[in-house]
């Protein structure tokens, strides 16, 4: 029979490295490691920590007096970092404002005629549309959901992940569509919209709020967000116009 | 808690250095256990702990969002006070005469497994205890006051002295040797 190393005793008192069942068995059958095993315990056993002198509720406030006079406070440098990047982006978004506008008008001057098409025609582009907003829709969920998920909490609904993961298979058969459609203002929109859900989807389990405020930042969720609900109020308003019956149309 | 912490860690790095007081306070208690635990001197241990949270104001922003504060503040403790142990060790040669070793009267006492009074060391055992700690090496000693006395893993205590698990478990096994070649004799087994 093998007994037992020293270490392995020590090992099995703090019930570590291998099964404890197995040395019990193994304790129980060999007197001598039984002996020498008692006598480990017995030793560890008479080494209890030993007493703390009692520190009361003001000790923190004492420690706090005793080194905060050596300390110089932090300079909160970021405002001032900020400032003009900050600037920047709003300018940025404004000059998006007024593309989306405009790029909206010409979208609805290209694309009012295909709405007093045939009926046919019709029923195929409400389908499309509705199944295009449904998309979009979810995304603005995601969006929104990622842009309050960057704050100060820890918590990140993970989710969101899986969310992501189904909406980038579809957002790539949509992609791929609106490039085949050559409607630039969407392929652009969704390509965008395509790189942030691969962030998101491929984080892997430790996502957090500063790896979600990193891809806000890199990728500017906040004006992807603003694109999505541009695109989403373009499509409404024909999908609107697809349910009435044009005027003059033959029913 | 941890997110509060992280929240007053914010503010600090935003200049409000007096948040930092409120953490002061928080984990002051535990960090000074550990100090105590590992120096044994109430003087070293409020030393350490003073030490310990002026390090971490100087490196909070260094600290990780995704970290525990507590847990880190309580690694930044144990490295002050092994500093403490090291200073201690080249600064004090350890007279001969006061190491123990076979040639010294032993005090055999009685095993008393089955009365309350086992549980009660008697100031001799105290103070040969306290000898025996201070012949281990302060990472054994680290080692051995975090698995034996805080109870963590082998893990946690690789993490905290930032060795391998497998050293950590060698650190706290030569500890325990140690102790037990100094303290074996205080035993007559009944």
């Amino acid at each position: 029979m093998k007994h037992f190393t020293e270490e392995e005793m020590i090992a099995h008192y703090y019930s570590e490295g291998f099964s404890k069942a197995e040395a019990e068995r193994h304790l129980q059958a060999c007197p001598q490691c039984a002996q020498a095993y008692a006598d480990l315990s017995k030793l560890l056993g008479s080494m209890p920590a030993s007493d703390l002198p009692l520190r009361d509720s003001e000790y923190g406030a004492q420690v706090w007096q005793s080194i905060q006079r050596s300390l110089q406070p932090y300079e909160p440098k970021q405002k001032r970092r900020f400032y003009w990047p900050r600037f920047a982006y709003a300018a940025a978004c404004l000059l998006f404002l007024a593309g989306a506008f405009r790029a909206g008008r010409m979208w609805e001057q290209a694309h009012s005629k295909p709405l007093v098409a045939g009926a046919e025609q019709q029923t195929k582009q409400r389908v499309v549309l509705f199944v295009l907003d449904s998309h979009l829709d979810r995304s603005e969920r995601l969006l929104v959901q990622l842009n309050h998920a960057g704050g100060e909490a820890d918590d990140v609904d993970f989710r969101l992940q899986a969310e992501a993961q189904q909406l980038l298979s579809d957002n790539q058969l949509y992609r791929q569509s609106a490039a085949q459609a050559n409607d630039p203002l969407l392929n652009a929109a969704l390509d965008h919209l395509e790189r942030v859900l691969v962030e998101v989807a491929n984080s892997g389990s430790e996502l957090t709020s500063r790896d979600i405020a990193s891809i806000q930042k890199e990728m500017n969720t906040p004006g992807l967000l603003f694109q999505i609900r541009v695109l989403r109020a373009r499509v409404s308003e024909p999908k609107t116009n697809a349910h009435a019956i044009p005027k003059g149309a033959n029913t | 808690m941890g997110n509060d912490d992280y929240m007053l860690i914010r503010s600090v790095l935003a200049g409000e250095k007096d948040a930092y007081g409120l953490l002061v306070a928080r984990h002051s208690q535990s960090v000074f256990r550990v100090a105590f635990r590992i120096t044994e001197n109430e003087a070293d241990a409020d030393e350490v702990v003073q030490e310990a949270f002026l390090r971490g104001y100087r490196k909070l922003q260094d600290f990780d969002a995704r970290s525990n504060f507590g847990t880190w503040i309580y690694r930044i403790a144990m490295n002050c006070a092994l500093d403490v142990l090291n200073k201690q060790k080249s600064q004090t040669a350890v007279p001969i005469a006061q190491d123990y070793d076979s040639e010294l009267p032993t005090v055999q006492l009685a095993d008393r497994a089955a009365g309350p009074d086992r549980l009660l060391l008697s100031q001799e055992i105290e103070t040969r205890r306290h000898a025996a700690m201070g012949k281990l090496t302060p990472t054994e000693r680290v080692a051995f006051v975090m698995r034996h006395m805080e109870d963590h893993s082998t893990e946690e205590i690789a993490g905290a002295l930032g060795i391998a698990p497998n050293s950590a478990k060698q650190a706290v096994f030569r500890a325990v040797q140690k102790l037990r070649q100094s303290l074996a004799p205080l035993w007559v087994r009944s």
